[in-house]
C-alpha cells in the first residue's frame, strides 16, 4: 500500500536519510527503530509528505504521493512525535476542527467526536483548554485526531508517548486491531519491547542506512537472538553499555 | 424562525466551513502569539489589547478640547480662528500616533504574522491543499490589520473632529472633517502595518532562515526606535511645514508621516504644491508597501513555511562562554550567595536569548533615549551648555534610567519557558528565598555601570568635577528607590511565573507608568537643580527620598507578612472576596 524507493534526505550535502527502501502491504504493522539520529524522524517526515525527499520516491497504492498530496492525507492519519496542538482549543474543538478540515459531514462528526472522547477517558475534560491537559491528554487527543476519518495508512511516531499503563495498553491492542483490520500501520518508537510485541515486520535504521528489513521474527532468527533488545544490540550498538556504565561512576563519584 | 435567527445560524454554520476556520486559527494565532511563546508570551487578551490600543487617541483627544474650545479662544482674544489651519500640528501628531502604536503591533506580531510549526504540525498533514492555508492566513492578516487601524484610530476619528469642530456652526464640517481625519489616519495606519511586514518578508526572503531568526530582534529593536523617533517629531514637523513651500529638498520629503499630512491637506483643499505632492507619495506608499508585502510574503511562505521541517532539523551554532570572566568579576563583588550567582547567569541568557525579551526591553531602551533626545535637543536649542546644569539637562540620564529599570522589570514578569520551572520549584527553598535581592542586583547592574562610564565623564566634561559626582549621587539614589518600588511585592525568579501579575489591570499599570515617568524624571530633575542651587533645597530632597524609601520599605513589610512564599503559579485577584462580618465581634 506505501512503498518508500531509494529515499534520501540531505541538509547541506550532508545525508540524514539515504536509500531507505521499504514496502509497507495493508494489514501490516511495520516497526522502524533506531538510535537518536538515525533518520527516522526524517523517514517519517518524508513518508507522510511533510518532508520532499532529495532523491526517490514514496508511492501509495502506486501513485506517488507528491501527484496528489491533498488525496493522499484523505487517507492518512497522523501522529506526530511532539504534540504540539493550540493551548487555546479544547480538546473538542480541537478534534471538531480536524474532522471538519477533513470533510467528515457534521451530522456525523459530534457524535463520533463525543463517543471517541469518551473511550479514551477524555470526556470529563473535553471542554477544558488543551493548555491544561497533561502531556498523556495532549498525545490521545493526537491519537484521536489521526484515527478519526478511519485512515487506510497510520504514520505513528512514538504514540506511547506520554501515556499512562491502561492508556498504553488500549493503544497496542488497538494497533493491532486496526493491522488485522488491514490498515497499513508504520510505527516509530525507541521502545523495543512494544515493537517486537505489535511490529510484523522491522525496518531497522542506523546513520539514515537501512541496516535490516523484513518480518521480525525473520530478522531475529538471522541474527541469532531471541529478543528484539538483543538484535538491535547487534546490529546497532556500537559501545559496552557496562563499560559505559563504570565510566559514568566514576565521574559522578569524583570529589 | 425569524429573518434574524436565520442569518445567524447561517453565519454559524459559515464559520464551521473549512476556510473560516482556518482564517480563526491564524487569527488566533496573531492575536494570542505563536508557538514560540506559547502560554509565556504577555498574551493579553484580545479586549484588553485593542482597549490599550484605543487609549492612547481618545486620551489626546480630549486633552485638545482646551485649545479648540470657542469660550477659551473667546477668552484668548482669538476671533478669526481657522479651524483646519489650527488643526494641523494636532493632525500630524494623530498621523504620527497611528504609525507608531500600528506599526509598533505589527512589530509585537513579528513572528505570529506568518504560519508558524505549530501550523505546520497541525494543518499540513490534513487533505487541505497548501494554497488554502496560505490564502486563510492572508486573509487573517487582512483582517486583523484592519481591525488593528480601526481600533488605534476609531476613538481620535470620532472625537477628535467633534473636539475641532465644537466651535463651527455647520454639522457638515465636522462629518467632513471625520471623513477626511479617519481616511487619513487609517492609511497611515495601514501603510505602518504593511512597511513592517514587507521588512520582515523581505529579510525572510534574503537571508538564510537561521540568519533571519538571529537578527530579528536587533530588527525589531531598530524599528522599534524608528518608529518612537518619528513620534518625537510631533513637535518639530508642524513647524517645518511651514517652510516646505520654500524648501524644495527639505527632509520632509523622507517623513512618511509628512506625506500623510499632506494627504489629509490634499482631501481637505487647504495644501499648497508642496504638501499635495507629499499627499500624491501617501497614496502611492500605502500601494506600494501593501504590494511588496504581499509579494514578500508570497515569497518567503514558499520559502519558509513549506520548507519548515527542513529548516528544523538544522543544527544551531555553539552559544559560548565568551562572558564568564564578567561573571566571575560579579560573582566577586554583587552576587554573593549560590542562588544569586545561578540567578543572576539564568536571568542575563533568559534575557538576551528569547526574542519576546530581548525586543521588550530593547524597546523600552528605545523609548528612553527618545525620549532623553528630545529632551536634550529642546534644552540644547533653548540656551545652550549653561554653567550650571538645568532640570532639563539633569533628567536625561533618569529619563534612559527610568525606562531601562522599568523594561526590566516588565520583563521579569514575561515568562519563558514555564515548563522548565521545575529545576527552580524542586531546588530552592520557596520560604527562604533572595528573590528581591536577586531582581534588585539585576535591575542595578543594567543602569549603574553606565553612570559610571557615560554619565560621569559627560558631566564632567561640560560642567565640573562637583557637579559630576553630586548627580551621580543623586542619580543613585534615586535608582536605587525606584528598584524598591518597583520591586514591591515581588516574590518570584525572574522569567518562571506563568502569569503576569499586571494583566488584569493592565491599563491601570500603563497609565501608572506614564505618570510614574513625569513624576520621577522632571520632579527629581527639579528637585535636584534646585538642590544644587541652595542646600536647604537639598535637605528637602534628602528628606523625601528618605520618605519614598520608608514607604517602600512599610509596604513590602506588610506584604511580606501575609505572604512570602517563593511564586511560580500567580493566581489572578478574585472577582469577590469574603468580608467574614461575622466574625467582628
Amino acid at each position: 500500500m506505501l512503498q518508500a524507493i531509494g529515499l534520501s534526505k540531505y541538509y547541506a550535502s550532508i545525508p540524514a536519510v539515504e536509500n531507505v527502501t521499504f514496502d509497507l502491504k495493508a494489514g501490516e504493522i511495520l516497526g522502524c527503530v533506531g538510535p537518536n539520529g538515525s533518520g527516522k524522524s526524517t523517514t517519517v517526515k518524508m513518508i507522510s509528505g511533510l518532508l520532499e525527499p532529495s532523491r526517490g520516491r514514496v508511492l501509495f497504492r502506486g501513485e506517488d504521493i507528491h501527484r496528489d498530496l491533498v488525496g493522499f492525507r484523505k487517507n492518512l492519519g497522523y501522529v506526530p512525535e511532539e504534540p504540539n496542538l493550540y493551548p487555546y482549543l479544547s480538546g473538542r474543538e480541537y478534534l471538531e476542527m480536524v474532522g471538519i478540515l477533513r470533510g467528515i459531514p457534521q451530522s456525523r462528526l459530534g457524535k463520533k467526536v463525543d463517543s471517541l472522547l469518551a473511550l479514551f477517558s477524555l470526556y470529563p475534560s473535553r471542554h477544558s483548554a488543551m493548555a491544561s491537559y497533561s502531556k498523556g491528554m495532549r498525545q490521545r487527543v493526537l491519537l484521536l485526531a489521526a484515527l478519526l476519518d478511519d485512515p487506510e495508512v497510520l504514520i505513528l511516531d512514538e504514540p506511547l508517548s506520554g501515556l499512562d499503563v491502561s492508556s498504553a495498553l488500549v493503544l497496542k491492542s488497538l494497533i493491532r486491531a486496526l493491522g488485522q483490520q488491514g490498515k497499513a500501520i508504520f510505527y516509530c518508537s525507541h521502545v523495543l519491547e512494544v515493537v517486537e510485541r505489535v511490529c510484523s515486520h522491522l525496518l531497522i535504521l542506523r546513520q539514515g542506512t537501512v541496516l535490516a528489513a523484513g518480518p521480525t521474527g525473520e530478522i531475529q532468527r538471522r541474527i541469532g537472538h531471541a529478543s528484539l533488545e538483543g538484535t538491535f544490540h547487534h546490529l546497532v550498538e556500537d559501545v559496552d553499555p557496562d563499560k559505559v556504565t563504570q565510566e559514568i561512576l566514576d565521574v559522578v563519584r569524583e570529589a | 424562525m425569524t429573518k434574524r435567527t436565520s442569518l445567524l445560524s447561517k453565519w454559524e454554520a459559515y464559520l464551521r466551513e473549512p476556510f473560516p476556520m482556518l482564517v480563526g486559527l491564524s487569527m488566533n494565532r496573531i492575536f494570542h502569539g505563536s508557538n514560540s511563546s506559547e502560554e509565556e508570551d504577555v498574551n493579553l487578551s484580545m479586549g484588553i489589547l485593542l482597549t490599550l490600543l484605543a487609549i492612547p487617541g481618545g486620551f489626546v483627544s480630549i486633552f485638545l478640547f482646551d485649545k479648540y474650545g470657542s469660550f477659551l479662544q473667546w477668552l484668548r482674544g482669538q476671533t478669526n480662528f481657522d479651524p483646519i489651519a489650527a488643526a494641523l500640528p494636532d493632525e500630524y501628531f494623530f498621523i504620527v500616533l497611528s504609525m507608531v502604536v500600528t506599526g509598533g503591533v505589527a512589530v509585537w506580531w513579528w513572528d505570529s504574522i506568518f504560519p508558524d510549526r505549530r501550523d505546520f504540525a497541525n494543518l499540513v498533514h490534513l487533505p487541505l491543499p497548501a494554497s488554502k492555508i496560505f490564502l486563510a492566513n492572508s486573509v487573517a492578516v487582512v483582517i486583523s490589520t484592519g481591525v488593528c487601524a480601526i481600533d488605534v484610530n476609531a476613538a481620535s476619528s470620532i472625537l477628535f473632529p467633534v473636539v475641532v469642530g465644537g466651535s463651527q456652526t455647520q454639522l457638515s464640517f465636522v462629518v467632513r472633517f471625520a471623513g477626511v481625519h479617519a481616511l487619513v489616519v487609517v492609511l497611515a495606519s495601514i501603510f505602518s502595518f504593511f512597511a513592517v511586514f514587507a521588512t520582515a518578508g523581505l529579510l525572510m526572503l534574503l537571508l538564510p532562515y537561521h540568519l533571519f531568526r538571529r537578527i530579528s530582534r536587533y530588527v525589531r529593536t531598530l524599528i522599534a526606535t524608528m518608529l518612537l523617533a518619528t513620534l518625537a517629531t510631533s513637535f518639530a514637523v508642524p513647524r517645518m511645514i511651514e517652510g516646505l513651500p520654500r524648501s524644495l529638498h527639505s527632509p520632509l520629503r523622507f517623513l512618511p508621516s509628512a506625506w500623510f499630512l499632506g494627504f489629509g491637506q490634499l482631501l481637505h483643499g487647504t495644501s499648497d504644491g508642496a504638501l499635495a505632492r507629499l499627499g500624491h507619495v501617501a497614496v502611492a506608499a500605502v500601494a506600494s508597501a501593501c504590494a511588496v508585502a504581499a509579494a514578500t510574503y508570497t515569497l518567503a511562505y514558499r520559502r519558509c513555511f513549506v520548507r519548515l521541517p527542513e529548516l528544523a532539523d538544522t543544527p544551531t551554532g555553539n552559544l559560548g562562554t565568551r562572558s564568564s570572566s564578567i561573571f566571575r568579576l560579579l560573582d566577586l563583588f554583587i552576587f554573593h550567595t549560590p542562588f544569586q550567582r545561578a540567578g543572576y547567569r539564568f536571568a542575563l541568557k533568559t534575557l538576551f536569548r528569547n526574542e519576546v525579551h530581548a525586543v521588550s526591553l530593547g524597546g523600552s531602551l528605545a523609548l528612553g533615549a527618545v525620549f532623553a533626545s528630545q529632551t536634550l535637543l529642546s534644552a540644547l536649542n533653548e540656551k545652550g551648555v549653561s554653567p550650571r546644569p538645568t532640570a532639563a539637562e539633569l533628567s536625561i540620564p533618569l529619563i534612559l534610567g527610568y525606562c531601562l529599570l522599568l523594561g526590566v522589570r516588565f520583563v521579569f514578569d514575561i515568562p519563558a519557558h514555564v515548563q522548565a520551572n521545575w529545576i527552580f520549584r524542586f531546588l530552592l527553598d520557596t520560604n527562604i528565598h533572595e528573590a528581591v535581592a536577586l531582581a534588585r542586583r539585576i535591575m542595578l547592574c543594567f543602569v549603574m555601570p553606565w553612570l559610571f562610564l557615560a554619565v560621569l565623564p559627560l558631566y564632567i566634561h561640560f560642567w565640573s568635577w562637583t557637579i559630576a559626582f553630586l548627580h551621580i549621587g543623586f542619580i543613585t539614589v534615586w535608582f536605587v528607590l525606584l528598584t524598591e518600588v518597583l520591586l514591591v511585592g515581588f516574590r518570584k525568579v525572574p522569567f518562571t511565573c506563568r502569569y503576569p501579575p499586571f494583566r488584569p489591570a493592565a491599563v491601570v499599570a500603563v497609565i501608572t507608568c506614564v505618570l510614574g515617568y513625569f513624576a520621577f524624571t522632571a520632579m527629581t530633575s527639579e528637585l535636584e537643580s534646585d538642590a544644587l542651587a541652595s542646600p536647604i533645597a537639598g535637605g528637602f530632597c534628602f528628606v523625601i527620598s528618605l520618605a519614598v524609601w520608608y514607604a517602600a520599605y512599610r509596604i513590602r513589610r506588610r506584604a511580606l507578612a501575609g505572604e512570602n512564599h517563593l511564586m511560580f503559579e500567580a493566581t489572578p485577584a478574585a472577582d469577590f472576596e469574603f468580608l467574614h462580618l461575622s466574625d467582628s465581634g
